[in-house]
């Protein structure tokens, strides 16, 4: 089970791939063998998505090569990554809501003009057998689960033959149980003798595979039998150095009521987004809200952002009912909003840091002078925010479309920390940023919760839930089903929550 | 004089010209609808068409023959959307953009060389023009005959059309890769399937039909070439794509719709209803906007449509 | 196909600005090729025709200030492009909002003819920029109300208007009595646009077009609107989710570009034509999205562009007489010149990469 079996199913042998001056991979060399699950554990930009991206054909490397079975693999297309065996389930579903799961298997197979789709459901159905994918061929896309979307994706690379399977964060979106699930369908394909790359950063799933590499700015640091190391051993190796664990807090304080949710509910589009929410805030109070994404999450604090409308219920801001406030209304009583897509609601790419800093206040009276905007006044503000928060960049007009993930939020944190004078709400703060970004995230948010800042927090990262929390509530289907001081709360009383198990919590 | 509208053989004639008038902008439509199943809007279609009939003109003008003219006006059709094929989809330049410099080049080339072959000419000469086929036994039909079956050739072509691009992009493999290119390409493309070989596909066949429907209107029935003859019909092409919902038995019966008020509009100028004129010809305009402003939702667009694919 | 060379396209990450003026001068001089070659196609020496083209432009001061005046309404459609495609709203109905601004402009200032050009002037000028603004108006509120595409409703009201201009026209309330033309009786000497020198036709309309590019210079680099256009261009989304109202832009930029397009009408009607006529104001909005895209959406390179455009108008028609060429020419010119600059624009972000030693 381990690497001494005779020819391994993927060597790779330094393999190197540079974009401009950047070496995202730096003479990268592992072999997996048959059956085996290997972990591939990383940063963000560590260079994990390069090295699978270089295997499925997507890009090329500059030097390396790669071997399958013992036969060398010119990789130059998914095509030909393909034929060779490799199969590739993409950390963000690539599929067709408005095709059925059937089409989308066999969309881009087969040959001749007619479609045969009777010879196609059969071999699909034998292999959700095989490998207990539960999955039904007739239904559309548009209506699956996220976990169910998963299966799919696996069934549509085993059905292009794959004899070594890369997942690519695949448990992001999953429920704790879906999770489980996952890894009972990869104990069955590495029965069959199909190895599997697992990419991730979540350290209770590393632990579970049977061998980890560990890549740090794009060099492999090593590879290891995972039974001989600890989690400690593994961050020590992905970071580069040991991760503080714990902020100092104060007991939440018993401040005000900064926001109250009385039987919010929305829907749109045929969906529930919230359903009858009923939630107070106080002030200096974390409240995390754990949940699976899709499950009105983001609703939630768009309905106080003033982005969406509920259809019933009321919002209060420190006793005052802002439902029919303006989004500009909102913010100017001292509301942030931290958005989960920050480059799509958070930043205008084309715009300087400055210009990203005023941006909603831009006829505020601060940043004018006469009918003008002031560029004194915004270059100063921004070379302040830039110092502040320790921003990565090369002044005040730089462009936002250049900064990396995590300056990019940093951005956003200087503009909406600014504005967050009562209530801060932050959608996944931590999306997509490497540790020492995250460390300061969260501290950043706790010294805002010293502040008496109230903190509405989003993320399906249940460490930052976790970490951050005053009380953590859980959410499903718009629902709350469960709220409970940090203290009482573990994953096995949250896991079910998630998932719609109402029974077993006290909700 | 409204009675005499609704004399049977009144309605048969209008009912035959709304077939007729169908035509060009059914070819085009359906051309469009397919281009941009793969998610490509070709906004160049006006100056396609408009190429395409010039060039059936000029072509059965000099050489003699109808059907060459057609052939021209098709490859003259499908040189122009490869233009625009290499422009969004290689280089990927604004989609919209790149329509607009294809439609004022249309314009532009059509009446250059209009005027450079025919400079000394007071008039510019006339072509033969295609003759209504009646097909046996179905013309024969009581009224239906004469309305669907005393057609020309290239309207039979264009109703088969809707049936046969219906069974393309439903019923076979090319049809189902190519409403995946429009709706996700990312899916065909980790496949190790060519997106923009489909999408170029796609766009050369809307224009070899725009470059089709264009040749309609002058050797099909107008037998020369007026400057801006298309007259908005390109557009109308886009808009009856989406108000058909980008499916082809809906693009028919938009089409429909149009050349029926189009058609109408004939019949009452020839009768001489007293309505000014003006009012009648920007009646397919106002419904045009009227029918997408009803519409409201896009639902049944492609996901990606006017976006270019970018591999990340 | 190009794999099979050896080669393949690669986006660049970075664009530099020698780069792109190289590609952009190469597509720009690949234009010119083509354009000699049509002229060669009629049996007429480039050289020659060039040569007319640019003695007809710039030859003599008089044909100088003409291609001023052509150049006029060029500006004002290239400047009310530029603003609606900086903030990525297809407005491609400035050719409709020129005949919304010039009909409306006649419509307010007939009512008051024979009195003074203090007033007279100032109501064409308002007068125009209420018309076109309005129309364009329209397809915003289409848009925003009723999700219809701004491409779409734009051309159609392009086609809709030439109607109604026709049915006023053609024995309509404004067609000139006793006239045959569609066309307005000439318009009360009051009300005409000042000539700026003497023995020139260039009138009080240029400068007006100057002044509109400073007034687009300064709201679009320095002003909160500006801001906002430059915002709703890159990320609309961002803006809204910051609390400014979308509606609220994308209504407000279709009124300045459509208040713009409507200037051009007037200018051609109270400064070259005198009288209400189709002909007078037509494809001055199409050319103008030209104009705005050579003039990289920048208020003065629409000005240099909308003066190159002038001229080439102007010098086709010496050309004609000088060559014989028709000058229809410059039409197929100007779309040949924008789709290779477009080209060329497009092209300097990509590199090719050899993929195989």
């Amino acid at each position: 089970m381990t690497t001494t079996s005779a020819t391994p199913r993927l060597a790779v042998r330094h393999l190197t791939k540079r974009f401009g001056a950047l070496i995202a991979n730096d003479d990268v060399s592992l072999t997996i063998a048959p059956g085996e699950l290997h972990c591939l554990l990383g940063e963000n930009g560590a260079g994990k998505s390069t090295f699978s991206a270089c295997l499925y054909g997507l890009l090329q490397p500059e030097a390396g090569e790669i071997e399958i079975d013992g036969v060398t693999a010119e990789l130059t297309s998914p095509a030909k990554a393909i034929a060779s065996g490799i199969g590739m389930v993409h950390q963000h579903f690539v599929l067709v809501p408005s095709f059925t799961v059937l089409e989308n298997i066999v969309v881009g197979t087969g040959s001749g003009l007619r479609l045969d789709m009777t010879a196609a459901r059969g071999r699909i159905l034998d292999l959700s057998r095989q490998f207990g994918l539960e999955i039904a061929p007739d239904r559309l896309v548009a209506d699956l689960s996220v976990g169910e979307k998963q299966w799919v994706e696996i069934v549509k690379a085993l059905y292009l033959g794959a004899r070594l399977l890369i997942l690519d964060e695949p448990t992001a979106v999953l429920t704790p149980q879906e999770s489980e699930r996952l890894f009972a369908i990869i104990q069955q394909l590495k029965a069959s003798g199909i190895a599997v790359i697992l990419i991730s950063h979540k350290m209770n799933e590393v632990m579970r595979s049977d061998r980890v590499s560990v890549l740090r700015k794009g060099r492999l640091v090593g590879t290891v039998t995972t039974k001989d190391v600890t989690r400690d051993d593994l961050t020590m190796m992905m970071v580069g150095r040991p991760v503080a664990q714990v902020h100092a807090r104060s007991k939440p304080g018993a401040g005000e009521t900064a926001l109250s949710f009385t039987g919010v509910s929305l829907a749109k589009g045929g969906r529930t987004h919230l359903k009858n929410v009923t939630l107070d805030l106080a002030a200096g109070e974390i409240i995390g809200i754990a949940g699976v994404a899709g499950n009105g999450q983001d609703e939630l604090l768009e309905a106080v952002a003033g982005l969406v409308r509920p259809d019933s219920g009321s919002i209060h801001l420190r006793g005052e009912d802002i439902g029919a406030l303006s989004v500009h209304d909102i913010a100017r009583r001292g509301v942030g909003y931290v958005p989960s897509d920050r480059f799509r609601d958070g930043l205008v790419s084309d715009f300087s840091i400055a210009e990203n800093l005023i941006l909603g206040q831009h006829w505020d009276e601060r940043w004018r002078s006469g009918p003008f905007l002031d560029e004194t006044a915004t270059r100063r503000s921004a070379e302040q925010a830039i110092a502040s928060y320790s921003v990565m960049a090369s002044g005040p007009d730089m462009l936002c479309g250049r900064l990396s993930g995590g300056n990019a939020q940093k951005v956003i944190l200087a503009r909406e920390f600014a504005k967050a004078r009562h209530l801060l709400l932050c959608n996944q703060p931590t999306r997509g940023v490497d540790i020492g970004v995250i460390e300061f995230v969260h501290g950043e948010l706790l010294r805002k919760r010293e502040e008496g800042c109230a903190i509405l927090l989003v993320s399906e990262e249940l460490e930052d839930i976790f970490a951050l929390s005053d009380r953590i509530a859980v959410m499903f289907r718009g629902e709350i089903l469960g709220i409970f001081p940090r203290h009482e709360a573990d994953i096995a009383r949250i896991g079910p929550l998630m998932a719609g198990h109402a029974h077993g919590a006290a909700a | 004089m409204i009675a005499d509208l609704l004399e049977t053989s009144i309605i048969i004639s209008v009912l035959a010209a709304t077939v007729r008038i169908a035509t060009p902008i059914l070819l085009a439509a359906l051309g469009e609808m397919i281009a941009e199943r793969s998610g490509v809007y070709n906004m160049g279609l006006e100056g396609t068409m408009l190429m395409g009939a010039f060039t059936a003109y000029i072509g059965a003008y000099y050489t003699g023959s109808l059907w060459l003219g057609v052939v021209i006006a098709m490859i003259t059709g499908g040189l122009m959307s490869l233009i625009f094929a290499f422009m969004v989809i290689t280089l990927k330049v604004e989609q919209i953009v790149t329509g607009l410099a294809l439609n004022l080049l249309g314009s532009g080339l059509s009446i250059f060389w209009l005027r450079a072959a025919f400079a000394n000419a007071g008039q510019t000469p006339t072509t033969p023009f295609f003759d209504t086929v009646p097909l046996p036994l179905l013309s024969d039909i009581p009224f239906l005959g004469p309305i669907l079956f005393d057609q020309k050739i290239l309207t039979y072509v264009a109703f088969l059309l809707v049936p046969a691009t219906w069974y393309f992009l439903f019923r076979t493999r090319y049809g189902l890769e190519l409403r995946c290119v429009g709706e996700n390409p990312k899916a065909l493309d980790i496949k190790g399937l060519n997106v923009a070989a489909r999408q170029y596909a796609a766009v050369v066949f809307g224009g070899l039909m725009a470059g089709l429907g264009g040749a309609f209107l002058t050797v099909g029935s107008a037998a020369r070439f007026v400057p801006e003859m298309t007259n908005g019909r390109g557009w109308l092409a886009i808009v009856i794509v989406i108000a058909g919902l980008w499916r082809p038995v809906p693009v028919l019966l938009a089409t429909l719709v149009f050349s029926f008020l189009d058609a109408l509009q004939l019949q009452i100028q020839g009768i001489g209803v007293a309505i000014p004129y003006q009012l009648l010809l920007a009646m397919p305009y106002v419904c045009a906007i009227l029918a997408l402003a009803i519409r409201r939702s896009h639902s049944g667009a492609p996901a990606m449509l006017g976006i270019p694919y970018w591999r990340r | 196909m190009i794999e099979r060379l050896g080669y393949r396209i690669e986006p660049r990450s970075e664009t530099t600005a020698r780069g792109r003026t190289l590609a952009v001068g190469v597509a720009l001089a690949a234009s010119l090729v083509l354009c000699a070659l049509l002229f060669l196609a009629v049996g007429v020496s480039p050289f020659a025709a060039f040569q007319s083209l640019a003695q007809g432009a710039f030859g003599t001061w008089r044909a100088a200030t003409e291609t001023l005046v052509k150049a006029t309404p060029l500006i004002f459609t290239g400047l009310a492009t530029a603003i609606a495609f900086r903030a990525r709203l297809w407005n491609i109905g400035a050719e409709g909002q020129v005949f919304a601004g010039a009909m409306f402009a006649y419509w307010c200032q007939s009512a008051l003819a024979g009195s003074s050009a203090w007033i007279q002037l100032p109501v064409i000028i308002i007068g125009a920029m209420v018309g076109g603004g309005l129309y364009a108006g329209l397809a915003a509120i289409l848009k925003t109300r009723f999700r219809v595409d701004e491409v779409i409703s734009t051309v159609m009201l392009n086609y809709i208007i030439v109607f109604a201009l026709s049915l006023l026209l053609l024995k309509g309330p404004w067609s000139e009595a006793g006239g045959f033309f569609e066309q307005t009786a000439k318009v009360d000497p009051g009300s005409i646009l000042p000539i700026l020198f003497d023995k020139t036709r260039l009138h009080l309309g240029f400068l007006l077009a100057l002044i509109a590019a400073a007034f687009v210079y300064l709201m679009i680099r320095k002003s909160p609107v500006g801001f906002e256009i430059r915002a709703a261009g890159s990320n609309l989304r961002a803006l809204e989710v910051q609390g400014t109202n979308s509606r609220r832009v994308i209504l407000m930029v279709m009124l300045i570009s459509g208040a713009l397009a409507g200037l051009a009408g007037m200018s051609e009607v109270y400064g070259v034509h005198y009288r209400l006529k189709a002909g007078a104001i037509t494809s001055y909005g199409y050319t103008g999205i030209i104009v705005a895209i050579l003039g990289l959406l920048n208020p003065w390179g629409v000005v240099i562009a909308a003066i190159l455009f002038g001229a080439l108008v102007n010098g086709a028609t010496f050309m004609q007489i000088k060559t014989g060429v028709p000058s229809a020419l410059i039409y197929a010119i100007e779309a040949i010149l924008l789709l290779f600059y477009l080209a060329g624009w497009a092209a300097s972000s990509f590199k090719l990469k050899r993929i195989k030693p």
